[in-house]
Order: C-alpha cells, then sequence, then structure tokens
C-alpha cells in the first residue's frame, strides 16, 4: 500500500490512476494516523516551492514525517516539486526544504538557446543501479517539467542523470529516501516500470 | 537532449472528436476515449485537446468528457477551448490535466494569462495564436475559431503573450489546416525567433519531413499533429495513427 | 451453459460430425446423427466447388470479369476491413491476383488499437487506399443502448449492416461494381438460421422506441436502399473463399510473419463491443455462446477433435479485465441499471418489426439476385425462408 502524502498541492489524480492500472492499492491522505501507519510514503508536488513548504508546515505533517522517513526508515519518493522539498533549499524560494537529502535546488541557468522551463521527455542515464530503476531499458525516457533542478553534495546519492543545457540528477536515492524529478505517471510504460519498482521494495 | 515532441491535437466538438480543413468543413473521427486508449497503446508523448465548439458557443469546458479521457492517459495533457476564468482552469487541472490553452479570452482579457502563469506555473499555460493571411498575403490573429480578424500581428502578440507569463505558444496556420501541404515554416521562424518560450507549430503536417523542416528551418520546439494522426492519407479514411519513430529520427535529427 | 467437458457424458444429443447440439436454433439431425448443418456446408461446397479446380476456375472468370469491368476506374473491387484475418488477407489476395482495391472500414468508435494498426500495417505495405465511415460516436452509443435496453442479442446488428450499407457507399462513390468478402462458410460455419438477425426495419424499430438521438450518421440500409444497390447499382458480392481452399491458421501465420499483423487471441479483441457481444452479454443474458461456429468448422475440417472443441465451447472464455467497466462508462449505464437489465428476460428480434415476411414473400427474386451475385447466397438462404420456431 503507497501512502501519497496529500498537502493540496500536486496531481494525485493521475498517480492514483497508475497505481491502478498497475494493481498497486493506493491512498491520497493527509490523515496523521493514515500516514503514521504508512508502509511507503509518497511525496507529489506541482507548483512553487515556497508555497509547498507553506502548506507542509501547516499542515503540522513535518515533525511526523521527518520520524517516518529519519527514523523509521519508510520508504519515501518524491515526485517532481516533491523530490526539490527533499533538498535543504531551493533558489526558487526563501523557505528550508524538508532536508532529508544533502542537496540544493537549483534554478536553469540563462544561456541563450535554453528554453525554461525543461519541458518534455527527456533521454535518462543511470549514475549508478538501484532498486528504483531496475529494468528500465537503455533508451529509457521520462516526462519533465520543471525550471528548476536537483544538484546532490554527494554524487553517490545520484542514480540517474539527465541533460538540459546541463548534466543534473533526473532520480536520486539516500537509503530509504528516492526522488524523481520527472513524472512518472506521464510517462506510461517508463512511469510503470519505477512506480512498480517502489511499490515492490 | 530533449525529444522534440509530437503532440496529436485532437478537436472536440460536442463530445465527438473531428477534423476540419482550414477551420470549416469537418469530418467524424471518433470517440475521445477510445481514441485515447489507442494513442496510449501507441505510447505517444503527449495529447492536445482543443474543444472547437465551445467558445463559439459561449460556453466552459465539457468536464465530464475530460474526466473520461484523463482517466484513460498515461501522458501529458493539455487542454484548450472555452476557458475563461482561473476556476475554469482549475477545473480542468483537478481533472487531471497539466496544462491549459489559452486563445480567444486572452485578447479579451490578457491578464487571464498572468493569473494562471502565476498560479499554476507557466509551464501550464500555452497561449494558443490562430494566424490567417489576409488579403494583402500579411500574417493576422484571429480569434473565436477564425472568425474574428482582432487585427494583431502574430509576432508582436506572441512576445506580449509571453511578457505576460506564457509558457509556451501553440502557432496554428489556419489557411494550411487540414491541407498536408505542410507548415507555414516562415510564419513559424518568425514568431520563435522572437520569443524565448518554446512554439508549438500547427496546421498542415501531410509528411514526416514536414516536421523535420519546420524544427530545423522553422525554430519549432514541439509539433502539433492533425490530420496525419487521424487520417490513413489525404483525402482517404480516418485511421488513428502515429508516425514511426525512426522515420521521425531521421526527420528530426539528419542535418541540414 | 456450460456442460461437462467430456463428450461421453452428456445427456443432450450432439452432431456425430461436428458439435452442434441439440440446442442449436433450427437444428435437425439425419439417421447418422449428422447435423443439417454440415449438410448445408456439403451442398454449398459442391455448389461452389471449394477448393476443387473447379472453384478456382469459376473465381478466376470473376476476377477477369472484376478486371474488365473496372478498367478506366481507379479501383476496381472494394473490400471490407476490420483488421481480422480474414480481410486482412482478402485486401493481399486481391492484389495477388492483380486487382486493384480499395479498403473500406465502417469505424462504430469502439475499435481497439490492434484493429487500427493491424489496418493500417497491411494497407500500407500492400499500398491500398482506405475509405473509413465514422459514425458521431454519441449515436453509435445510442443504437447500441436501444438493442441493450431492448434486451435482444444482436447488439452489433447496427454495425453489420452499417458495413454492409458503408461498402455499398464506397464502390457508388468510386464507379466500383464488385464488393469482395472474406466470409468462409467453411472456416466459419453457417450460423443457424434466425441467429444474429439484422435488417434496417430491425434497426429503426428498436431505435424509436429505446433511442434518444436522432439517427444523423447512421448509414441506414432500408429495404429500398437494399433493393436500389442490388437491382439499379447492380453491385456484385463476390466471396472468394467459397471457391478456393483457404486456411485461416495458415493466413494468421502468414500475416503475422510478413505485415507484423497481430493476432487478437480468438477473443474478438479488434472492437471491444464485438468482444463484449461475445465474451459476455450472449453467454450471460442469452446462455448463448457462438464459438461452436468456428470450432465445429474446425473439426469440419479435420483441423480439431470434437472431443477437444467440445473441452474447449464448455470453458468460459476470456474477456479484457476493464471490458465491463468501459462499457458501461461508454453508454452511461450505472452499475445497478445494467445488473436490472442483464437479468431481464430476454427478447428476440420477432418481438420487433421487420421486414423478415417481405424478405419471404420475395424469395423468387431473390434467389435470382443470389445466382447473379448481387446478394449473397447465404442470405437467400437464411431470410427468405420462414423460421421453424
Amino acid at each position: 500500500m503507497i501512502t501519497i502524502v496529500d498537502y493540496g498541492m500536486g496531481n494525485l489524480g493521475s498517480i492514483m490512476n497508475m497505481f491502478k492500472y498497475i494493481g498497486v492499492p493506493a491512498v491520497a491522505t493527509n490523515d496523521q494516523d493514515k500516514i503514521s501507519g504508512a508502509e511507503k510514503l509518497l511525496l507529489p508536488g506541482v507548483g512553487a516551492f515556497d508555497a509547498a513548504m507553506l502548506r507542509i508546515n501547516d499542515s503540522g505533517l513535518c515533525p511526523l514525517l521527518d520520524r517516518k522517513v529519519l527514523e523509521e526508515r519508510t520508504p519515501v519518493l518524491g515526485i517532481c516539486l516533491g523530490m526539490q522539498l527533499l533538498t535543504r533549499s531551493s533558489e526558487e524560494g526563501k523557505m528550508p526544504g524538508l532536508g532529508w537529502i544533502s542537496a540544493v535546488t537549483k534554478r536553469f541557468p540563462a544561456t541563450p538557446g535554453l528554453k525554461v522551463p525543461h519541458m518534455g521527455w527527456n533521454v535518462v542515464a543511470p549514475t549508478r543501479e538501484s532498486p528504483l530503476t531496475r529494468g528500465l531499458p537503455e533508451e529509457a525516457r521520462f516526462y519533465f517539467v520543471h525550471s528548476y533542478y536537483v544538484q546532490v553534495d554527494n554524487e553517490e546519492d545520484s542514480i540517474l542523470k539527465t541533460t538540459h543545457g546541463i548534466a543534473f540528477d533526473a532520480a536520486i536515492q539516500h537509503g530509504n529516501i528516492y526522488g524523481a524529478q520527472f513524472h512518472p505517471e506521464k510517462s506510461h510504460k517508463f512511469g510503470m516500470q519505477l512506480l512498480e519498482n517502489f511499490a515492490r521494495l | 537532449m530533449l525529444r522534440t515532441r509530437i503532440i496529436p491535437a485532437l478537436l472536440l466538438r460536442n463530445e465527438s472528436l473531428v477534423k476540419t480543413l482550414r477551420f470549416g468543413k469537418f469530418t467524424y473521427v471518433g470517440d475521445p476515449c477510445n481514441t485515447v486508449r489507442i494513442f496510449n497503446e501507441l505510447e505517444v508523448d503527449e495529447l492536445l485537446f482543443l474543444d472547437i465548439s465551445a467558445t463559439r458557443e459561449g460556453r466552459s469546458p465539457n468536464l465530464k468528457v475530460l474526466a473520461d479521457i484523463a482517466n484513460e492517459c498515461f501522458m501529458p495533457l493539455g487542454y484548450g477551448g472555452g476557458i475563461r476564468s482561473l476556476s475554469d482552469a482549475k477545473a480542468v487541472f483537478d481533472i487531471g490535466f497539466e496544462k491549459v490553452a489559452i486563445n480567444s479570452f486572452a485578447e479579451e482579457e490578457p491578464r487571464i494569462i498572468s493569473e494562471l502563469a502565476s498560479h499554476y506555473g507557466s509551464q501550464a499555460v500555452i497561449a494558443s495564436i490562430d494566424v490567417k493571411k489576409n488579403f494583402w498575403g500579411h500574417y493576422q490573429v484571429r480569434t473565436c475559431g477564425g472568425k474574428h480578424n482582432v487585427r494583431r500581428n502574430p509576432v508582436e502578440w506572441a512576445r506580449e503573450l509571453e511578457s505576460l507569463g506564457a509558457g509556451e505558444i501553440l502557432l496554428t496556420s489556419i489557411d494550411r489546416e487540414g491541407t498536408w501541404d505542410g507548415f507555414d515554416v516562415e510564419l513559424v521562424k518568425s514568431v520563435a525567433d522572437a520569443v524565448s518560450i518554446p512554439v508549438i507549430a500547427h496546421g498542415g503536417a501531410g509528411r514526416v519531413e514536414h516536421i523535420g523542416e519546420v524544427v530545423q528551418q522553422g525554430g519549432a520546439s514541439a509539433v502539433a499533429l492533425g490530420s496525419m494522426v487521424v487520417f490513413q492519407k489525404k483525402g482517404m479514411g480516418v485511421l488513428v495513427n502515429f508516425p514511426d519513430e525512426r522515420e521521425l529520427r531521421m526527420a528530426l535529427y539528419s542535418s541540414v | 451453459m456450460l456442460l461437462d467437458k467430456t463428450l461421453q457424458d452428456i445427456r443432450i444429443k450432439v452432431c456425430s460430425r461436428c458439435i452442434y447440439d441439440e440446442r442449436v436454433d433450427g437444428i435437425a439431425f439425419d439417421e447418422q446423427g449428422i447435423c443439417n448443418y454440415c449438410h448445408m456446408v456439403d451442398n454449398l461446397a459442391k455448389q461452389y466447388g471449394t477448393g476443387e479446380k473447379t472453384g478456382e476456375a469459376i473465381l478466376n472468370r470473376i476476377v477477369q470479369e472484376i478486371k474488365r469491368a473496372g478498367r478506366g476506374k481507379q479501383y476496381d473491387c472494394v473490400i471490407g476491413v476490420s483488421g481480422g484475418t480474414d480481410s486482412s488477407y482478402l485486401v493481399y489476395l486481391a492484389k495477388e491476383w492483380g486487382l486493384r482495391p480499395l479498403a473500406v472500414h465502417y469505424d462504430n468508435t469502439w475499435n481497439s488499437a490492434i484493429a487500427t494498426q493491424n489496418i493500417r500495417k497491411v494497407l500500407s505495405a500492400l499500398d491500398v487506399d482506405l475509405y473509413t465511415y465514422v459514425i458521431d460516436n454519441r449515436e453509435s452509443d445510442d443504437i447500441f443502448r436501444s438493442f441493450f435496453l431492448a434486451g435482444v442479442a444482436e447488439i452489433e446488428a447496427a454495425t453489420d449492416l452499417a458495413l454492409a450499407e458503408v461498402t455499398y457507399l464506397a464502390a457508388w462513390k468510386y464507379g466500383v461494381k464488385y464488393v469482395l468478402e472474406g466470409h468462409s462458410f467453411v472456416t466459419e460455419g453457417i450460423s443457424p438460421l434466425g441467429r444474429n438477425y439484422f435488417d434496417g426495419k430491425y434497426i429503426e424499430s428498436v431505435h424509436r422506441i429505446y433511442g434518444k438521438r436522432p439517427m444523423k450518421t447512421y448509414p441506414l440500409m432500408t429495404f429500398s436502399r437494399f433493393m436500389w444497390w442490388s437491382t439499379v447499382a447492380k453491385i456484385r458480392k463476390i466471396r472468394p473463399y467459397w471457391y478456393i481452399s483457404y486456411s485461416k491458421e495458415d493466413a494468421r501465420a502468414f500475416l503475422e510473419r510478413k505485415y507484423g499483423w497481430q493476432y487478437y487471441g480468438g477473443h474478438h479483441l479488434e472492437n471491444r463491443m464485438t468482444s463484449f457481444l461475445h465474451g459476455i452479454y450472449l453467454p450471460e443474458k442469452f446462455s448463448r455462446d457462438f464459438r461452436n461456429n468456428t470450432l465445429s468448422a474446425l473439426v469440419r475440417n479435420g483441423k480439431m477433435s470434437r472431443e477437444a472443441a467440445w473441452a474447449e465451447y464448455n470453458t468460459p472464455p476470456n474477456v479484457e479485465s476493464d471490458l465491463l467497466a468501459y462499457f458501461k462508462k461508454r453508454l452511461e449505464l450505472s452499475d445497478v441499471e445494467y445488473e436490472r437489465i442483464m437479468n431481464e428476460p430476454p427478447k428476440s428480434w420477432q418481438d420487433f418489426a421487420t421486414y423478415k415476411k417481405r424478405f419471404e414473400h420475395l424469395r423468387p427474386l431473390f434467389y435470382m439476385l443470389a445466382k447473379g451475385h448481387l446478394v449473397p447466397m447465404s442470405f437467400y438462404l437464411k431470410y427468405c425462408f420462414p423460421i421453424k420456431v
């Protein structure tokens, strides 16, 4: 059972649909008890960094989430903005992030000819092996849509890389903490493989 | 490297999918849900649905049809047609669409673009521009399904929409639509050169080579296909399809 | 409805040659226990010289005639395609024979990706043009819904008749005088009289009572249109598989190898409505299972043993997992409504106004037309004789 943290931002419908299609039970909630009992967590996110952190803080879920993730080591997957929230800060905003992974979120450099946001399907390459990316074909591609990217402090936390002007981390992992900058729920068979892997951890 | 997006643009008219010729005569193409299922299986990158009757009839998006479509789809979805307020857009996003396209209403109330962009992010806002050549051969922007000539130049209008916060421009050539004769590369280039946001070329694709042309010479970041994905060939029967991957790669990535 | 899978242990009478049993409409057994449908197939084979030199010679003459009649025109024949084995292979054969076919497809808006892909692959490899008629999806759903609400078995009647009308329309548009059909009585058997009845009046009658949307885009073949096509436009219908030997299995293997064509697995996955009809609707509401058509044919042709065919016939059919949900969603039926209608006693086409009596009265005329290939012989045999109920 995947417990999707519903803090009011992010398109949960599509994520739920894909889980349903691949036969993985999932529930979206902001209820303390349900989150407390979660086997696996998913942190969605679409929109602005500060707006998201404000909502999470206001929801009162932070201490619970910190405990689940950092102490109980519940596997958690952050998607798109959700992955950026895992970092300690973002150039998009002023608020601190959750800080679960040693990383920062930066804006794409203004380069002539480089269109921002990075939007569309892009090919990813594995930095190292990870249970999240098992079974993905060589030319796996995913759907990205973001104006900021994540840079991990330690290279071993990077599991997939892609390029848009610069090379950056498309997916990261630190122990039980996972992040995907792209949208698996919009990346048809590639996304399904990834979410299945997460469900099977 | 980012793949050039090839996006089937499907036209909705009162809950049925249709295809038009130069924004005029239409042909039935089929059922929206069933067609989405087919594109799912063909693993296309993205879909765009445009309701061509909404603005004309003065109504807002048909949420029921959109919900049916969204829960069949595992790729990014965009929708345009009859969006005139933040709440209209919110309803569409809540259903599961990634992006909304605003056309006629942006001309009436340009601040809708900035409002949507600040609320949902530029990447969720497509500014849609329909263009037709006038008697003297000058490009002019038209709204309401091509009926109103709003006396604007597409390049200037595109710049203005970009400054308002649009994330990308859907540029449709009314003259070329449904003709299979190729995109209006000149038009696309003039707009793509003037803005830094992605331009989606739409209207006129007939062969894979046309796609290569408009991307390499016109500077389009993405391409929307209409007739090509719903008909077997020009002048022939309806058959939902998508260009072959290898042919696309050759057309797009071979050097000019 | 499903019985014991072992033939020996059955109490009901089963044909000694195929697996049609006493539950089949209009069946009769001779002294050797062979059913009248086997005899019908034998008679047709004799009449048409199926798979013999005589049959091939007849077909050859017809093909030459088609070429002659089509000279100077863009196409010389029209072939209805569905993405299925028979029609796909027929397009290949037509090209082999040197004909210039136009492929025709009637899209009831419930096609699956496999069907459209198969059509595309075969037609583009053979360089054959396609004419499609697409009905407004809401009208299509309204007609399906009417038949479902009416409680009759022929929920696909509208599709079958529309394909016939659309094929005529395409032939007419391009001045073509010949339609090739992929029907084979050898591989499909003869469907019993009274099974799967369809005519224009039937569709109209059901729709008038249960339909909500006016029929604007549905291509209805009324009696007068039927007469017009066959007696004035004189468009002839040829069924090549009635003359030559044809093996569905070999055709399938060929298509897969040559065009990357895909088989649906015998579960009618090419069109979701057909899939619903055969996988859910007929078995559950009417205790009917038409799989014995093709299974009996396989037995008759020595491709399957009677025992194996009977065992398969009495195994529940496979169905796409979300097919029922899709069906209800498209036709806007709640779970409650769906159950209620499924549980209502089934009705028959005989409860509605049809052209049946008229067909019977005009039997001599239709006999002539059938002889001249202007209407299919199977139409004559099934529709022009009174039904023994």
